[in-house]
């Protein structure tokens, strides 16, 4: 009787200790299969941009090219200005994400530490615009844009994005929750404004700019609707918006070029993954503020 | 007393001074909205009033003709109507499936684990990869004849669907994309509210006996809910704006049964040219998006979440 009372506690121990090993493969089964869902179409498109024609046209699709054919690249470069893309892209996102963390920075300033009459009412107008999109906006701003000379110029391109709201927002949150008294040390220290924005502010408030700026990178690297408005020469669109071109460049024969036209998205692909995979902490201890709110 | 009031009067001077340095930080960022934002808002409201059609230079204002038109005469109804139907059912059919696919992931990949972390990075990846390079293989996977999809569908003996090609098929197509995109980053939100929840509750669930599914149904879920909320709104409102998608995917076929309100502007403004009624459609696309917003803000006013 007494054996059974003390074998019995670690039986039911162990079953149950099985029962949370068995649940604990599944969770990781299942993980797995889901992430490779996930993951999958653009794995896909890797996959085939290195197929040659008939092996993509094969009814019984190939999850491994049979032969790796590297030909669609050298295709794409030699049939679309494909560095003028890659620069454009390039170009205009070095300037709308510095252009945004400056006048954001500056602004953020002013509406945070700063005091002037009127601040209340201005930082309203600034959220306002959040509720206002590009959506919206587009024909006005397309004839005025138009109106000044500015379609197919890169300050077209740039300048209706050069502000955003969002940004302002989350760098004001931040520039508040630093202590008045560093920025007095600062001034005692004999810092002017600009002197306190740049070595006590920015500093202070380093995740935060590394996040929002990742974060603008990545979307000026992927804009579409603007630039679609302004572009319409080849010497001026962004690699987002060729790529939209050089699929419909195939028109009719789509199918059998897929893969040039998925070379051309892995090349689009390549610069916002690695940013991602190498600036995701940033963008995840995004997430977890978000979720706080 | 004469020599405290010069004093004095410096004092102010030198705070006017830094008063109107402080606003000059602003200027930048206040210029650029005034003729980014605010002024085509007010000149799209202008355009709605006139009869311009983008190929002529000269206009005559026409009252509310172009607002008519939009609400009483049969073509233009008929049109808003249908895109705004359009919209709203691929807003809605993303939403909730990101919600609630979004819940569902975030206790999947709830595990602090190095492996769990290396997932759940490359389930959000998607959110971040050029809209216009993954709408293109999503065209290549989607493909009638030599898509992946249907191949794995033939191979299963289930018929082929023609997803982008069919009226019927065609917005459901879309947000399956959209929900491939954008369920990561609601999974990741939901995990971070998960993380936040205080550990109490759940022992004393244990101590009264609650088993998982109780235990997710009666704390997790209703502690969550600010979350959802905060989420559904934010895609709410972004997803009412859809345009890339779209234009990728179907191009608003086939026979527009995935034209959405901001395609239909623009293709009227773009393709016909009638500007006047473009504004029109936008203006009132502008208060859906307002009201939307000031309603979303009340609910989330009032109190959801249950912890103090």
């Amino acid at each position: 009787m007494a054996q059974t009372t003390m074998n019995n506690p670690p039986k039911e121990f162990n079953s149950a200790r099985l029962r949370k090993k068995t649940g604990v493969f599944f969770q990781y089964l299942f993980a797995i299969l889901l992430t490779a869902f996930f993951i999958f179409p653009l794995y896909w498109m890797l996959i085939s941009s290195f197929k040659t024609t008939e092996e993509l046209l094969l009814s019984k699709p190939t999850f491994w090219p049979k032969t790796f054919n590297f030909d669609s690249y050298p295709y794409i470069f030699n049939s679309f200005p494909m560095w003028r893309f890659i620069f454009n892209s390039f170009f205009m996102t070095v300037c709308t994400t510095s252009l945004q963390l400056i006048i954001g920075v500056m602004a953020a300033y002013a509406f945070s530490k700063g005091d002037f009459p009127g601040k209340d009412i201005l930082f309203v107008l600034i959220l306002g615009a959040l509720m206002i999109p590009i959506q919206v906006t587009f024909i006005p701003t397309y004839i005025m844009v138009a109106h000044w000379g500015w379609i197919n110029t890169y300050i077209g391109l740039i300048l209706p994005e050069a502000v955003s709201a969002y940004f302002i927002f989350m760098l004001r949150q931040n520039f508040k929750a630093v202590d008045e008294s560093y920025l007095d040390a600062g001034r005692v220290d004999g810092m002017g404004r600009i002197g306190i924005i740049v070595h006590v502010l920015v500093p202070m408030c380093k995740p935060a700019i590394v996040t929002v700026t990742v974060i603008a990178l990545i979307n000026g690297w992927n804009s579409y609707f603007w630039p679609k408005m302004v572009t319409t020469s080849n010497d001026y669109r962004t690699l987002s918006i060729a790529l939209r071109e050089i699929s419909s460049a195939f028109a009719g024969l789509e199918i059998m070029n897929f893969n040039k036209i998925m070379a051309a998205a892995v090349i689009s692909v390549i610069p916002v993954v690695f940013l991602f995979l190498l600036c995701q902490r940033y963008i995840l201890t995004g997430f977890s503020k978000a979720a706080m709110k | 007393m004469s020599t405290i009031a010069p004093k004095r009067k410096r004092i102010s001077r030198y705070h006017v001074r830094n008063k109107f340095y402080d606003f000059s930080c602003a200027i930048p960022a206040l210029v650029f909205f005034a003729i980014f934002v605010y002024y085509p808002i007010v000149e799209l409201f202008r355009y709605s009033l006139t009869d311009w059609n983008l190929m002529r230079d000269t206009y005559n204002y026409v009252g509310l003709k172009n607002y008519q038109w939009l609400f009483t005469s049969s073509v233009g109804w008929k049109r808003f109507s249908s895109s705004l139907t359009i919209t709203l059912l691929y807003t809605i059919g993303e939403v909730s499936a990101s919600c609630i696919f979004g819940i569902l992931l975030a206790l999947l990949f709830n595990r602090m684990s190095n492996s769990f972390k290396v997932m759940r990075t490359l389930v959000i990846l998607p959110r971040y990869v050029t809209v216009s390079a993954t709408t293109l293989v999503f065209l290549l996977m989607y493909n009638k004849e030599y898509g992946l999809i249907n191949n794995v569908l033939r191979a299963m003996n289930l018929p082929a669907v023609s997803w982008l090609n069919s009226q019927d098929t065609a917005l459901i197509s879309v947000i399956i994309y959209s929900f491939w995109r954008s369920v990561g980053y609601a999974m990741m939100i939901y995990l971070s509210a998960i993380k936040g929840l205080s550990q109490d509750y759940f022992e004393a669930a244990a101590l009264d006996g609650a088993n998982g599914v109780q235990k997710f149904r009666y704390i997790t879920l209703p502690l969550i809910a600010p979350t959802t909320l905060f989420l559904a709104v934010t895609s709410f409102l972004a997803a009412m704006k859809v345009y890339q998608t779209v234009e990728m995917l179907t191009g608003g076929g086939p026979y527009e049964s995935t034209s959405v309100i901001v395609y239909w502007i623009y293709a009227l403004a773009f393709r016909n040219y009638r500007v006047d009624r473009a504004s029109a459609v936008g203006c009132v696309f502008f208060m859906i998006l307002l009201i939307c917003t000031i309603l979303t803000m009340n609910i989330s006013d009032r109190k959801v979440n249950y912890d103090a």
